[in-house]
């Protein structure tokens, strides 16, 4: 059985019509590949807003991060 | 152009989030800024680091051996972990952030290995600097300014006025600022 890669939503034709015109000249390709590029960027937003709580074992991952980059020895 | 002789100003953010670009911009407005040859440029940083010992900055912020007193009314970069050590005095940090994805990637290259558990790293470091934010914003001995490296190169202008604004500075020297805007410099971009 093929996995389903994709699936169709629906936007309101007015919407699509102003995401043709702003997507004309640039890299996108599509309609579809804008509206993916932008609720990526959405949710991706989202979750860096979480709050969160710093955890030591963070710490020791962005230490260690910086000791490979030498910014700490 | 002059800044305020009691002040410490930093540039600051993740590492890989445009700090050295920041620092350049700085140094076009023949604003004063500290740095050392002590780590050269090379693929990662082309026209160079512009930091102090090497980057190993933070060590001396721990270990409570960093002169702040010698660089009053001048910038020096301190990436974001360096921000915990920071003594009591009066600063002004210019914060520097980047799409995550971008600073990761750039991370990677910089260490030249793929990190296999990019998602945990990614998490922690967001958490990491949305702590920093956090405690900075809460000190009272110090201002800051958050300027997005993405939207920079975007409108480099609007961005860079902001800065002027932020240190007190006329707008005498904005277009040599602007001409520091690399986009080929921009070598991990995601589309726009």
């Amino acid at each position: 059985m093929n996995e389903k890669k994709f699936i169709n939503i629906q936007i309101p034709t007015a919407l699509a019509n102003k995401i043709q015109k702003r997507i004309e000249g640039t890299e996108f390709a599509s309609i579809s590949s804008y509206v993916t590029y932008v609720l990526g960027e959405i949710l991706s937003e989202t979750e860096e807003k979480t709050e969160e709580t710093f955890t030591k074992e963070d710490e020791e991952k962005v230490k260690n991060r910086l000791r490979a980059l030498g910014y700490l020895d | 152009m002059k800044l305020d002789k009691k002040t410490n100003y930093i540039v600051s953010g993740l590492e890989r989030s445009g700090t050295s670009m920041l620092m350049q911009i700085l140094y076009a407005a023949d604003i004063e800024i500290s740095f050392d040859n002590s780590r050269k440029p090379d693929d990662n940083n082309p026209r160079g680091y512009f930091e102090l010992d090497g980057g190993k900055i933070i060590n001396l912020l721990i270990n409570g051996e960093f002169n702040f007193d010698k660089y009053k009314a001048k910038f020096i970069k301190i990436t974001a972990y360096g921000l915990r050590f920071l003594p009591p005095g009066k600063y002004k940090i210019i914060y520097c952030e980047r799409n995550i994805e971008e600073v990761l990637d750039s991370m990677e290259k910089m260490i030249g290995i793929k990190d296999k558990n990019r998602d945990d790293t990614k998490k922690s470091f967001i958490r990491f600097n949305n702590m920093i934010k956090k405690e900075i914003n809460n000190r009272k001995d110090t201002q800051s300014l958050y300027i997005d490296y993405n939207e920079i190169l975007l409108d480099p202008e609007k961005n860079i006025k902001k800065i002027l604004n932020f240190l007190d500075l006329p707008h005498l020297q904005l277009n040599k600022m602007i001409e520091i805007v690399d986009k080929t410099l921009y070598r991990q971009r995601k589309i726009i």
